[in-house]
C-alpha cells in the first residue's frame, strides 16, 4: 500500500457523483484518482488500495439499473480485486452496480442472488428523493472496512432513486439479515416497514447490504452528499439535528463534517489500521 | 370479455434497445440476435367494450402513448409496425416486475375514473429477430440465455430475482 491509500472512483456513462465523491475521499485524508470505464487498464496499473462506484445513472438506467454496467470490462479487474479483499463501496447507482455483479450479497461467486427493485409505495411510483435515518447493523460494523467509525447513533443522509428496494428470492429471505449493512429507521432509531421510514419497501427495511466478508458494501443514501454538516437540512430532528445547532453556536457550522463523512473516515481508519 | 393487449414503441429508435443490442454484441458475438426491439407492453384486464374501451384510454392518457414521440398498435397488430422485418424469425418476451407499483397505480387510477377496465399490467416486450435460416429452438434458448440474468457474465435483460419472464406472448405474434 502507498503511504497515502488510494482510492479509486469508476465513472460510467451516465455517473454523476464521481467528484463529490472523490472529494469526501480526499477530505478525509486520503488520496483519488476518477478513472472512466473505458481505462482498465490505468486502472490496473495505478493499483488503487479501495474502490467506490459512484452514483447517478449508469448507462442511463437503459435496461434495468447497474444492468449494464455489471457487464464491463472494468467491473472484472473491481470483481477480482473486491474477491482479493479489497475494499469496495457502491453508493445508490454503485449499489445497483454491485448487485447486478453479484458482488453482493454475493453468497455464490458471481451469481446474481439479489435485486434492486423499482420502489413499491402505495399510491406513488417512480424516483424519490428524501431524507432517511439509518441504523448500522452491529456485526456490519465489526466486520466492514466503511462502517468501522460509524458510532452507535442514527445516521441521517439522503436517498435520491427509484430503483432502491432491496429483494431476495424465496429460498434466499432467510439469509439475508446476515448480510444487512444499514436499515432504515426513524430518528429514535426504530426500525418499521412503513411509508416514509422506510421509503421504497426494501425487504428488512435494508438500505444497504455487504458481502459474508464485509469488504463490499452496496448502499443506497449518499454519504457524499452529507460529507458537511451544512448539507444537511435545517430543522433535522435527533443527534444530528442538535449537532448543528451546536456549531452554530460554536461558529464551527461551516467546517464541521456531517455524518456521511463517517463511511470514508472510517476507510481511513482501516487503512490506519485504527479498528 | 378478455385481456386486451397494446405495445408501444418510440418513433425514433429505442436507445435502450441500441445499448442492450450493443452489449450483447460485445459479450455473446456468437449467440447475439440479428436485430432487437423494444416496446413498453399495457395488458388491459377486461375491459368492457374491449378495442373500443382501450382505444378511449389509450387517446385520454397521454401518458401512456404521447403521441409526438411514440406510436402504437394492439400486439396482433405487431408486425405491421414500421420496420419488422417479415423474412425474419422473431421470438418475443415479456419481462415484468414480480411487484410493481407502475401497474398497481394505473389500475388505481383507471377505477377511480370509471375507465371500464378492471387493472392493467405494465411489462417490457423485447423482440429478438434471427436471420432465415436458424431452427427454432436453437432461437428460442438462445433467447432465454440472452435474457435471463443469472451470473454477471450471463443475460442481460431480466433479473429473475425481481422479475418474471414469459414466452407465451410467441403465440400471440
Amino acid at each position: 500500500m502507498k503511504s497515502v491509500p488510494m482510492v479509486a472512483v469508476i465513472q460510467f456513462p451516465g455517473s454523476n457523483c464521481e467528484y463529490e465523491t472523490k472529494r469526501a475521499i480526499k477530505n478525509s485524508g486520503m488520496d483519488s484518482f476518477i478513472y472512466r470505464w473505458n481505462q482498465w487498464q490505468e486502472l490496473r496499473d495505478g493499483q488503487p488500495d479501495a474502490y467506490i462506484l459512484p452514483g447517478g445513472f449508469s448507462f442511463q438506467d437503459r435496461v434495468r439499473a447497474g444492468a449494464v454496467a455489471a457487464k464491463e470490462r472494468i467491473m472484472d479487474l473491481v470483481f477480482s480485486e473486491a474477491a482479493d479483499g479489497k475494499p469496495l463501496l457502491g453508493i445508490c447507482n454503485g449499489a445497483q452496480i454491485l448487485v447486478e455483479s453479484g458482488l453482493v450479497p454475493g453468497w455464490e461467486r458471481g451469481r446474481i442472488e439479489s435485486a434492486l427493485a423499482a420502489n413499491h409505495i402505495n399510491g406513488r411510483s417512480g424516483y424519490l428523493s428524501r431524507w432517511v435515518f439509518l441504523n448500522v447493523a452491529s456485526k456490519a460494523q465489526r466486520i466492514s472496512p466503511w462502517l468501522g467509525k460509524t458510532g452507535n447513533g442514527v445516521i441521517p443522509l439522503p436517498i435520491a432513486h427509484a430503483e432502491g428496494r432491496f429483494v431476495f428470492s424465496e429460498e434466499n429471505r432467510g439469509r439475508a439479515l446476515n448480510s444487512a449493512a444499514l436499515t432504515y429507521c426513524d430518528e429514535e432509531g426504530i426500525e418499521s416497514s412503513d411509508y416514509p421510514i422506510n421509503p421504497n419497501g426494501s425487504f428488512l427495511n435494508l438500505a444497504a447490504i455487504m458481502n459474508d466478508r464485509g469488504n463490499v458494501l452496496a448502499m443506497m443514501p449518499h454519504p457524499e452528499r452529507a460529507f458537511w454538516l451544512w448539507q444537511l437540512p435545517p430543522f433535522l430532528p435527533g443527534e444530528w439535528g442538535d449537532r448543528i445547532d451546536q456549531s452554530f453556536r460554536s461558529g464551527s457550522y461551516a467546517v464541521t463534517k456531517g455524518p456521511g463523512s463517517l463511511f470514508f473516515t472510517s476507510l481511513a481508519d482501516y487503512f490506519r489500521g485504527e479498528r | 370479455m378478455g385481456n386486451t393487449s397494446i405495445v408501444v414503441s418510440l418513433k425514433a429508435p429505442d436507445p435502450a434497445a441500441i445499448t442492450a443490442m450493443s452489449t450483447f454484441r460485445r459479450i455473446y458475438p456468437e449467440t447475439c440476435p440479428d436485430s432487437l426491439e423494444r416496446y413498453d407492453y399495457w395488458c388491459f384486464m377486461n375491459p368492457r367494450r374491449g378495442r373500443e374501451t382501450v382505444n378511449g384510454i389509450v387517446s385520454r392518457y397521454h401518458d401512456i402513448v404521447n403521441p409526438n414521440k411514440q406510436t402504437w398498435t394492439f400486439i396482433d397488430d405487431i408486425n405491421k409496425l414500421a420496420g419488422s422485418d417479415d423474412s425474419m424469425l422473431w421470438i418475443g418476451v415479456l419481462v415484468t416486475d414480480i411487484i410493481d407499483s407502475v401497474s398497481e397505480n394505473w389500475t388505481a387510477i383507471f377505477r377511480r375514473n370509471c375507465c371500464e377496465v378492471e387493472g392493467v399490467l405494465c411489462s417490457v416486450l423485447w423482440r429478438f429477430g434471427f436471420a432465415p435460416g436458424i431452427a427454432f429452438d436453437t432461437a428460442r434458448n438462445r433467447v432465454l440465455d440472452l435474457t435471463v440474468s443469472t451470473y454477471r457474465d450471463h443475460g442481460l435483460l431480466a433479473n429473475p430475482v425481481s422479475q418474471k419472464i414469459d414466452l407465451s406472448v410467441l403465440s400471440l405474434i
